[in-house]
C-alpha cells in the first residue's frame, strides 16, 4: 500500500468512526427520548389503572385539621377498598387560582374544599357544581341552614364547619373575667400593658392582632354600626360606622398606647404565644395551636361597643366541599357518598373534640360536648353576633379597595374621613373592572 | 437514500426532542398568553371570551389605577437599577478579595457568602420582614445600639420599599459574586506579571486588564440579572405582605399578578405581562449592543 493508498484508507475509516459515533449518540438520544417517554406513560397508566377509583380533595387547612381528615379518609377507604382518596394542602391563593385554571382546562381535584367566599366566583365561571338534586333532603335537614351555602338560588357548598370567624383570645394567667365592652377592654389592656424591666420599652402589650389587615377590621366596624355592601352588593364603605371603627383601631394604638407599633399575623401570634401579649383577636383556627402551645387561654365574644349598643361582630364563614364541575358520573356518586360520610355524626363530633371548631350537625351541636365546653359555647356565641361572609366575587374588590386606605389611616397620611371616601371610590371602581 | 437526505434525517432527529420541548414549555405559552393579552378574558368571560383587539393594552397606559401604571414603572426601574448596582458592586469587590492569593480558607468564605442565594427565597423574605419589625426587629435594635432612631421599616411607603431593596441585595450579590470570580480565575496571569513589569498601580491593572477582560462574562450575568430583578415578584410580594402600605411598593410584575389573580382580569394581566416582555426584550438587545459584549476580547 502506498503512502496515498494509506493515507485515504486512513481518513475514510476516521470518517466512518466519526460518522458512527455520532450515529449511535443519536440513536442514543432517540431511545433515550423514547425511553422517558414511554415511561412517563407507563407510570400515568399505573396511576390510573391500579382498579380504583381516584377523588382528589383540595383544601387550605392546617397540619392539625390534615391529620383529622387523614384519619377519617383512611376509615372511608377501609370501608370501601375501591375508591382511593387523596387530600391535598394549597395555599388559600393557589387553591383559588390553581383550581380555576385546572377546572377551565377541563382538570383540577373532584372536591375543593374551603371558605363560601370561594363560591361566587367559582359559580361565575361556572366550575363547581350546583349540590340541590346530588343531597337529598333528609341528608341536608341534619345539617344547621348556615351550612348549605347557596347563591343565585343554588346550594353550592355544604359545610361540616361553621365559623372562620374571629374571637377574643385571653390569657387566664393574665386575665380572670374577659372584657365585655369597649370601655372594659381599654382598661384591662391598660392595665396589662406594662414596661416589666424598666427599660422605657413595652414588654407586654394588653392586646395584639393583626391589625393592618381589613378582614380583622371587620368587628369594629361593625360595632360602630358600619358593613360592607348592602343586598345589591354594592360598597357601603362610606359611612358612620367604618369612620368610627377606624378612630377606634387608631386610638387603641396611639392614644391608649395598649397595642405594638407594628404587627401583622405573625408578629401577633408569636406575641400572644410569648406572653407578651395578653389578649389576642383570632380565629377558631387558631384556639388548638395555642393549647398545643401549652397556654391556658379561654375564648370570648369580641366587646360590646357602648356608644352604639352594638357588638363587634365578625364575619362568618362556613367551610365546606364543592364538587368540581368536570367530575365524570362514575366519580359523582363516589364524591357524594365521601362528603355525606365526612360529614357524619361521628366524623363531625371527631372533628369538634380534637380542633375546637363549631360543627354543623344540629346534633353534634346539641351534643353535650359542644354545650358543656366553654371555649365552643363563646364561639357560638361570637357566630351569633356575627354577619355572614358574602360569597359575591365583589367581595375581593371591596378587601382590596379597604386595605391600602385603611392602612393610610394607621401610617397616619390619611384621616379616617378621607380614607371611607377613597374606599368607596376604589371598591366601585374595582368591581365595575371586575365585571367590564 | 442519498448521503444529503440521510444527514438531514440525522439532524432532524436530533433536533426533534429538544424543538418538541421548546413548542411545548416556550412557543406555545407565549402564543396564547398573546392572544389572551388581545381578548376580554376576564370573571365573567371566562370560556366564552373573545378578541378584542388592543383595547387591553390602551387600558394600561391610559386607564387611571390605583397605583398609576407610569409610578409603578419608575419604580420598577428605580427597584432594578438600585438591586444591580449593589449586586455587582459588591459581587465584583468580593470577588477581587476572594482572588487575593494571600486570602486563606477561601473556600470557607466562598461558602459563607454563597449561602444567601441557597437559601430558598420565601424563608428569607419572611426572615428580613420579621427584622424590619419597628418594635421587635434586629434592625431597629441594632440601630438603636448605636444611637440611631428606629425606623418604620414596613409602615412608610419609601421605607418598605428600601427594606425590599435591601432583602433582594442581600439576596443577589452571591450570584455576581461566582460570575465574577469564575472570569476573574480565567484571566491569565501573564497580563498582571507584564503589568507588574511596566510598574502599574493596583488601579491602572484593574481598569485596564480586569475590568476589560470580566466584561464579557458580567454583561450577559448583569442582563440576566436585569431581567430576574425586573420580574422578581416573590420578594417584593413577600417584604412588602403584597403592596403594603397601601400598594404603595409594588413593581410591575406584582401588580401583574394582583390584575390577573385576584382580580381575575386575564385579558389585562396578559397585555400588560407583553408590556413588560417588551421593555426587556428592548433593554437586553441595546444593552448587548452598547456594551459589545459579543466581541472578542482577546
Amino acid at each position: 500500500m502506498n503512502t496515498r493508498l494509506k493515507k485515504y484508507w486512513y481518513d475514510t475509516r476516521q470518517v466512518k468512526t466519526f460518522r458512527n459515533h455520532h450515529l449511535h449518540a443519536a440513536w442514543f438520544q432517540i431511545l433515550f427520548s423514547l425511553l422517558v417517554l414511554s415511561l412517563l406513560i407507563v407510570s400515568g397508566c399505573s396511576r390510573k389503572n391500579d382498579g380504583r377509583i381516584r377523588i382528589t380533595i383540595w383544601h387550605q387547612d392546617r397540619p392539625d385539621v390534615r391529620d383529622v381528615l387523614q384519619k377519617q379518609l383512611d376509615r372511608f377507604m377501609v370501608l370501601h377498598p375501591e375508591v382511593k382518596v387523596e387530600q391535598l394542602f394549597k395555599e388559600t391563593e393557589e387553591l383559588r387560582s390553581g383550581f380555576i385554571i385546572a377546572a377551565i382546562a377541563g382538570q383540577g381535584p373532584e372536591i375543593v374544599y374551603g371558605p363560601s367566599d370561594q363560591v361566587g366566583p367559582f359559580q361565575v365561571m361556572n366550575i363547581i357544581l350546583p349540590l340541590d338534586s346530588l343531597f337529598d333532603k333528609k341528608f341536608t335537614d341534619q345539617l344547621d341552614p348556615k351550612a348549605l351555602t347557596y347563591y343565585k338560588g343554588h346550594l353550592y357548598k355544604i359545610s361540616d364547619k361553621l365559623g372562620n370567624h374571629l374571637t377574643l383570645v385571653y390569657n387566664k394567667k393574665f386575665i380572670k373575667n374577659p372584657p365585655k365592652t369597649d370601655k372594659e377592654l381599654i382598661d384591662v389592656a391598660t392595665s396589662l400593658t406594662k414596661d416589666t424591666n424598666g427599660d422605657g420599652k413595652i414588654d407586654q402589650y394588653g392586646i395584639a392582632w393583626n391589625y393592618t389587615e381589613p378582614f380583622f377590621f371587620i368587628p369594629f366596624m361593625t360595632g360602630f354600626g358600619g358593613w360592607i355592601m348592602d343586598e345589591n352588593y354594592q360598597p357601603t364603605l362610606n359611612t358612620v360606622g367604618t369612620v368610627n371603627g377606624l378612630k377606634f383601631v387608631r386610638d387603641l394604638r396611639d392614644k391608649y398606647k395598649v397595642i405594638p407599633n407594628e404587627a401583622d399575623y405573625n408578629i401577633a401570634d408569636a406575641l400572644f404565644k410569648d406572653g407578651h401579649a395578653a389578649m389576642i383577636i383570632n380565629g377558631d383556627w387558631s384556639w388548638a395551636g395555642y393549647q398545643k402551645a401549652g397556654l391556658d387561654i379561654g375564648v370570648a365574644p369580641l366587646p360590646l361597643i357602648t356608644s352604639t349598643g352594638l357588638w363587634c361582630g365578625t364575619m362568618v364563614s362556613p367551610k365546606g366541599f364543592s364538587i368540581n364541575s368536570n367530575i365524570t358520573e362514575e366519580k359523582k356518586k363516589w364524591v357524594i357518598k365521601l362528603i355525606e360520610y365526612l360529614m357524619s355524626e361521628e366524623n363531625q363530633l371527631e372533628a369538634t373534640k380534637t380542633l375546637y371548631t363549631m360543627p354543623t350537625n344540629k346534633n353534634v351541636i346539641n351534643s353535650k360536648f359542644v354545650q358543656s365546653n366553654e371555649i365552643l359555647r363563646n364561639s357560638q356565641i361570637q357566630i351569633e353576633h356575627g354577619n355572614p361572609m358574602p360569597v359575591v366575587p365583589e367581595l375581593r374588590a371591596i378587601w382590596d379597595a379597604m386595605r391600602p386606605s385603611y392602612q393610610a389611616v394607621l401610617a397616619g397620611s390619611k384621616s379616617p374621613e378621607q380614607a371611607v371616601t377613597d374606599m368607596q371610590m376604589q371598591a366601585v371602581q374595582r368591581i365595575k373592572e371586575m365585571n367590564e | 437514500m442519498n448521503q444529503t437526505l440521510r444527514q438531514k434525517i440525522f439532524i432532524f432527529f436530533l433536533v426533534t426532542p429538544a424543538l418538541i420541548i421548546l413548542l411545548g414549555v416556550v412557543v406555545y405559552p407565549f402564543v396564547y398568553n398573546v392572544i389572551i393579552s388581545l381578548s376580554n378574558m376576564n370573571l365573567r368571560h371566562i370560556k366564552d371570551w373573545e378578541i378584542v383587539g388592543f383595547r387591553n393594552y390602551v387600558k394600561v397606559f391610559t386607564e387611571p389605577s390605583q397605583p398609576d401604571f407610569y409610578v409603578i414603572f419608575i419604580k420598577t426601574v428605580i427597584w432594578t437599577i438600585v438591586n444591580l448596582f449593589f449586586h455587582v458592586v459588591i459581587g465584583v469587590f468580593l470577588a477581587l478579595v476572594l482572588n487575593q492569593k494571600e486570602i486563606r480558607g477561601k473556600g470557607i468564605f466562598r461558602t459563607i457568602l454563597v449561602l444567601p442565594w441557597a437559601v430558598p427565597q420565601l424563608i428569607v423574605a419572611l426572615t428580613w420582614r420579621g427584622m424590619f419589625n419597628y418594635e421587635y426587629g434586629s434592625i431597629n435594635q441594632i440601630l438603636g445600639k448605636v444611637g440611631l432612631p428606629a425606623v418604620e421599616w414596613l409602615r412608610s411607603p419609601t421605607e418598605a420599599f428600601v427594606a425590599a431593596i435591601i432583602t433582594n441585595v442581600w439576596l443577589g450579590f452571591p450570584f455576581m459574586m461566582v460570575i465574577a470570580l469564575g472570569a476573574l480565575q480565567s484571566i491569565p496571569h501573564d497580563l498582571y506579571e507584564a503589568a507588574d513589569i511596566d510598574g502599574a498601580s493596583w488601579y491602572h491593572k484593574l481598569r485596564t486588564i480586569t475590568l476589560p477582560l470580566i466584561k464579557p462574562v458580567m454583561v450577559p450575568a448583569i442582563t440576566l440579572g436585569t431581567i430576574w430583578t425586573f420580574n422578581n415578584l416573590n420578594i417584593i410580594w413577600l417584604v412588602s405582605n403584597a403592596g403594603e402600605p397601601s400598594d404603595s411598593t409594588h413593581i410591575l410584575v406584582s401588580f401583574v399578578y394582583k390584575a390577573a389573580f385576584n382580580f381575575y382580569r386575564y385579558g389585562y394581566g396578559a397585555a400588560l405581562s407583553m408590556i413588560i416582555f417588551f421593555i426587556l426584550l428592548i433593554f437586553s438587545v441595546v444593552f448587548m449592543r452598547k456594551t459589545k459584549v459579543t466581541e472578542a476580547v482577546y
